[in-house]
């Protein structure tokens, strides 16, 4: 019997790896393992057998069956993973190829400039402020004590639509908004487009200035030295930048100063200017009825593009306003 | 202002070179702009006398010279110079000598004859051009043999000074010089001793003085018998030039001159060319004057002239006339030094389109102290040059009108509270003398009085004195101190869109933001916003920026036609700004978002699937912002028809009945106007409508399930299906949650003029299961509710 079963194992093996689909491996399961299949047909012949040899009998039998269900098993799962291997080979792609609808774009240098101000500051507690561009004279000029006789008008190369109304020339108007409007102490800064009638390589008649201003009980000029050291220490992010406090003139400040920064990271460690300050001069707190005795005020008016210039090295100011997608995409 | 650095050195002379000298000036507060050598380097050149000039045997356009240059013998220089004469100076560079871009002059043969040297002409040493054509000719008296950079004083350097507004007293060297010296704590001194000068005889030429608060000090004097042939002296021509200013002839010269070096502009006239007296007063209505320029310029009433019996003669504290002005013949000159207040020449070179060094300084105010000082140093200069007659002075002075020195009370202690530092009051008290203020008070009193000098008219308050007691101290002396303030927590408003967030969303579907003028041109505002009354600048740059934009699109569309033209074809553009819009006397300035794009709906891509961005991609975008402060159930897409929009492809959005922006194809006939490629879809959307943000409320969300029936309605084609969700939106019922429209079909089964809609209606109670018999109650009141007020019938075949 041994024999025999040995045989039909053989056969089986045989048979298995013949196959060519789960259609002929399953005949085959039925041919050998089925209702009528030759092993169960073996096990009906058990009965025929000694007592005493059945058992045994039947376990070799039950081996028998064991091994070819095994087979049939491996063989199973050997033509799962072929097929899957070529359903896979098949589904191959090329990985090289760019991705669909891949369609990023970009925030303006000058946006982005802006809002790292903004951020700076509106994380040290200042409000964000903003103001009319068509500005009348009070707020651009005569509340800023710069009555229409001083020369520090020709400074500013005002565009006019009549003798009374004409493009902001700075953000500084905003402080005065600011402090008709909210009372003291306060924090704010207003950031802006500004206008001057000049055109040329190194100035566009438009541009973006930030403001800032602090009105505090006893603010000091030292302080707003610190804090502009610090601003431009904390934008350029860079903790060795040199800067220097330089004796200038702005009506609405007194005294006023203008500030030049010296890196390494660009300009080659040349003194190059940056913004303008001061603290608020005590006619213009008159002006707006805060009480120069109770409260000091200190102001900054920086350029964005100036600044977006220096940190991104961007050499033509122009640039910023031709929008070339070129441009735009470095950013 | 600029100034020779050997000038200004003269005056005080801080242990500093140059470098360390400019820096101190810029820390001083007087910006150094630059600092320009006056001549690069160069050496061994003298001044030589051409003792003989013959003809070079083998070349017409030589010359072989002898040159003496103080040397045992003369040296034989081959020379090419056209205006080489014998008995002339000129500059000569030895055998040796290196000149500018390290030219090394050798002993050669020009054409076989041996030449020890060079004669050497203004451009060959780096100077200005002399207009002689050739050699540099040497004044008769230079010293033979002398070095020509130490006799043309060439090691100088000219600082270029940016004064601010405020410190006309430092338009001199001076005044330059005097600052510096409070800064540097050097000694400040006058290089020459001044002698007053006494006029001889009564000065015959009257004058009066008509508008005394305009002009409170008016001084002349005669000057005549004056060797006419004198001429200005080297130094000081070099002074002038250094000084920006060109010499002309002595007389003029000198007043140039004394204005550099004091501050005070003065004027000379031709004595003889005056009739009757000299009056200063405002000019009458129609008045006309040809200046020194040859300008003619007809006078307002309200310009400040000096005048003769015959009508004006020069632009008070601007600019003399033609007519009266000294020439070569003059014979006898009258010197006016007078002081014009700054609100009597403010404005009024601008307004003739003049700017002269005499009202840059009236403009800004000049010492009322000097016009005496300033004759005199006329008078003094002119005596030894070219000797002659000074008459009596003649005065008009109206002392009630020259402002006088300010005394300020100050409060040491205040000082250093605002500064933010501990200056003691006697560092104070030494500054404040180191700057020739007078100060009354000391260590132990709380109140100073501090009285500025004449020139320090730009001294008012308190604060003036403080800033020059922290410059001097030094700004950057300045202690490190962080503001201190209390903690006050900030106000976060969540009801309020931030434009960031907007700005990443466009970025994220691919836009570019870009950033263009506010100002645009004439056309632009017509073709765009027609019906818009343009607000127009006065004073324009250009033709091309003179009109407010009315709206983002000419910017964006102009930004769109430049990438065209530099062969970008998928294009997607954003601009948030400001537009200006007059309505009547009132203007509307309103923030708005726009945008401009064509080209491709996607990125190019390699799977042949690509196609032209269309109206659905644009509305897509446009309702993406709406969506993201939750608005866009409650707006109302509304076709328009428009002249700068396609009449088929355009939107206005609608919430409620306020117009929040539009959206659309431009129409081809002005992408055709603006030289555009392509499609171009546009929009604009108010920034407000997209900032307020409600802040959400939270529904209880359904546990029972949800019923959809899918409904296929036919109408027009023309008809927009809002109207059906519009009729939908009538049926009363809190459980229908959504409408979704699935299909919108034309062709087959329809008539040629209808298009059948398919809708998905999503229907969910929060309190149990819908059961069949109200759903299809529902459905039955949305298909009549339909039919009714939409006129939309239910297509036969559906389900």
């Amino acid at each position: 019997m041994q024999d025999s079963l040995n045989q039909l194992v053989e056969e089986a093996k045989g048979a298995i790896e013949a196959v060519e689909d789960l259609a002929e491996l399953d005949q085959i399961r039925v041919r050998f393992l089925g209702k009528k299949g030759a092993l169960t047909a073996m096990m009906k012949t058990l009965g025929q057998l000694p007592p005493e040899e059945k058992p045994k009998a039947g376990q070799k039998i039950n081996e028998a069956k064991q091994q070819v269900q095994a087979l049939l098993g491996e063989r199973k799962q050997r033509m799962q993973d072929q097929k899957l291997a070529r359903q896979l080979a098949s589904e191959s792609l090329d990985v090289t190829l760019p991705g669909r609808d891949c369609d990023l774009g970009h925030v303006h240098p000058v946006t982005q400039t802006l809002q790292r101000i903004e951020a700076i500051f509106a994380k040290a507690g200042f409000d964000i402020e903003t103001g009319p561009e068509v500005e009348d004279d009070w707020h651009n000029f005569e509340a800023l004590n710069i009555p229409e006789t001083h020369p520090a008008r020709a400074m500013h190369d005002t565009f006019y639509f009549d003798a009374q109304t004409l493009l902001r020339t700075h953000t500084s108007g905003v402080q005065i908004r600011t402090m008709e409007n909210r009372k003291p102490p306060m924090r704010v800064i207003a950031p802006g487009r500004v206008y001057r009638c000049d055109s040329d390589q190194t100035h566009t008649p438009m541009f973006h200035q930030v403001e800032g201003l602090i009105i505090e009980s006893d603010a000091t000029f030292a302080q707003l030295r610190t804090l502009i050291i610090e601003f431009l220490r904390q934008f350029f992010e860079d903790e060795s930048l040199k800067v220097r406090f330089r004796p200038s003139y702005f009506p609405f400040t007194e005294p006023s100063a203008e500030v030049d920064i010296s890196t390494q990271l660009f300009g080659d460690g040349r003194w190059i200017e940056v913004l303008g300050c001061g603290m608020v001069h005590p006619n213009v707190l008159k002006n707006v009825e805060i009480d120069a005795q109770d409260y000091t005020g200190l102001a900054f008016g920086l350029g964005v593009e100036r600044l977006a210039m220096l940190r991104y090295g961007v050499r033509d100011l122009r640039q910023f306003f031709e929008n070339d997608l070129r441009f735009l995409k470095q950013f | 202002m600029k100034v020779s650095e050997r000038w200004l050195r003269e005056w005080t002379n801080p242990d500093l070179d140059t470098q360390a000298l400019a820096e101190l000036l810029s820390l001083t507060g007087l910006e150094v702009d630059g600092v320009e050598p006056v001549a690069p380097a160069f050496d061994q050149v003298v001044v030589g006398v051409v003792t003989s000039v013959d003809k070079h045997p083998d070349a017409d356009k030589l010359n072989v010279t002898q040159v003496d240059v103080g040397e045992d013998a003369p040296l034989q220089i081959v020379c090419g110079a056209p205006n080489v004469v014998a008995g002339m100076k000129a500059c000569c560079a030895k055998v040796g000598a290196t000149l500018p871009g390290d030219f090394k002059i050798k002993k050669a043969k020009l054409r076989g004859v041996p030449s020890h040297g060079m004669l050497c002409g203004a451009t060959e040493l780096g100077l200005p051009d002399d207009g002689s054509g050739g050699l540099m000719v040497l004044p008769e008296d230079a010293p033979v043999g002398e070095d020509v950079r130490r006799y043309l004083a060439l090691d100088d350097q000219v600082i270029d000074i940016d004064l601010t507004p405020n410190r006309a007293d430092c338009l001199s060297v001076a005044g330059l010089s005097r600052d510096l010296a409070a800064m540097a704590n050097t000694a400040w001194k006058q290089p020459f001793e001044m002698v007053q000068l006494e006029g001889q005889g009564a000065c015959p030429q009257a004058v009066t003085v008509s508008e005394p608060s305009a002009c409170p000090k008016y001084l002349g004097c005669l000057y005549q018998d004056f060797d006419a042939e004198a001429q200005t002296p080297l130094w000081m021509k070099q002074r002038l030039e250094r000084g920006g200013v060109s010499p002309k002839a002595l007389i003029v010269d000198v007043t140039n001159y004394v204005m550099l070096e004091l501050g005070q502009p003065l004027h000379a006239f031709d004595a003889d060319r005056l009739q009757g007296t000299v009056d200063v007063r405002l000019a009458v209505a129609d008045e006309t004057l040809v200046t020194l320029e040859d300008k003619d310029i007809t006078l307002s009433p309200n310009t400040l002239v000096i005048a003769d019996d015959q009508g004006p003669l020069a632009l008070a504290g601007i600019m003399g006339g033609r007519d009266s002005a000294v020439h070569d013949g003059t014979q006898r000159v009258f010197f006016e030094s007078a002081h014009f207040t700054p609100q009597a020449i403010i404005g009024q070179a601008r307004r003739y389109g003049l700017h002269t060094d005499a009202s840059h300084r009236f403009e800004r105010g000049v010492d009322p102290a000097l016009p005496e000082v300033a004759l005199n140093r006329v008078k003094q200069l002119l005596q030894s040059i070219a000797g002659g007659r000074f008459s009596e002075q003649v005065a008009c002075v109206d002392s009630a009108q020259l402002s006088a020195p300010v005394t300020i009370a100050m409060r040491p202690a205040l000082i250093n509270q605002r500064l933010g530092t501990q200056i003691s009051p006697m560092t104070m008290h030494a500054i404040l003398e180191r700057l020739q203020f007078a100060v009354s008070g000391g260590e132990a009193d709380d109140v100073w009085q501090v009285t500025s000098p004449s020139w320090r008219f730009d001294m008012q308050i308190e604060a003036d004195l403080m800033e020059e007691i922290g410059r001097i101290h030094g700004y950057n002396q300045l202690p490190e101190t962080p503001v201190t303030a209390p903690m006050r927590l900030p106000h976060v408003p969540e009801t309020e869109q931030e434009m960031s967030l907007l700005r990443r969303a466009l970025v994220q579907r691919g836009y570019y933001e870009v950033i263009t003028y506010s100002f645009i041109s004439e056309e632009q505002h017509r073709q765009i916003t027609p019906d818009v009354t343009p607000l127009m600048l006065q004073n324009p740059i250009s033709d091309d920026m003179k009109a407010m934009r009315a709206s983002l699109l000419p910017g964006l569309l102009s930004t769109l036609g430049y990438n065209q033209a530099r062969q970008q074809s998928r294009i997607r553009l954003f601009e948030s700004g400001r537009v200006f819009i007059p309505h009547g006397d009132q203007l509307q300035q309103i923030d708005r978002l726009g945008g401009a794009l064509t080209g491709l709906a996607q990125p190019r891509g390699w799977e042949g699937q690509d196609r032209p961005l269309d109206f659905y991609d644009l509305k897509g975008d446009v309702e993406t912002l709406l969506s993201m402060n939750g608005m866009l159930d409650q707006v109302r897409f509304v076709a328009t028809d428009t002249e700068t929009l396609h009449p088929g492809q355009s939107a206005e959005i609608y919430r409620g009945d306020q117009c929040i922006g539009y959206l659309g194809q431009l129409h081809p006939k002005l992408t055709n106007e603006l030289d555009l490629n392509g499609r171009i879809f546009v929009f604009e959307l108010e920034l407000d409508a997209l900032r307020e943000k409600p802040l959400p409320q939270a529904e209880t969300i359904s546990r029972y399930p949800a019923v959809q029936r899918d409904l296929a309605f036919v109408m027009p084609v023309q008809q927009p299906v809002q109207s059906i969700k519009e009729a939908i939106a009538l049926v009363p019922t809190d459980w229908l949650r959504q409408v979704e429209v699935f299909d919108v079909y034309q062709g087959e089964g329809l008539a040629a003029d209808e298009k059948s809609v398919a809708l998905s209606l999503h229907m969910q109670r929060v309190d149990r299961t819908l059961e069949d018999a109200e759903v299809e109650t529902l459905v039955q009141s949305v298909i009549q509710k339909v039919a009714e007020t939409a006129g939309a019938r239910l297509r036969d075949d559906a389900h």
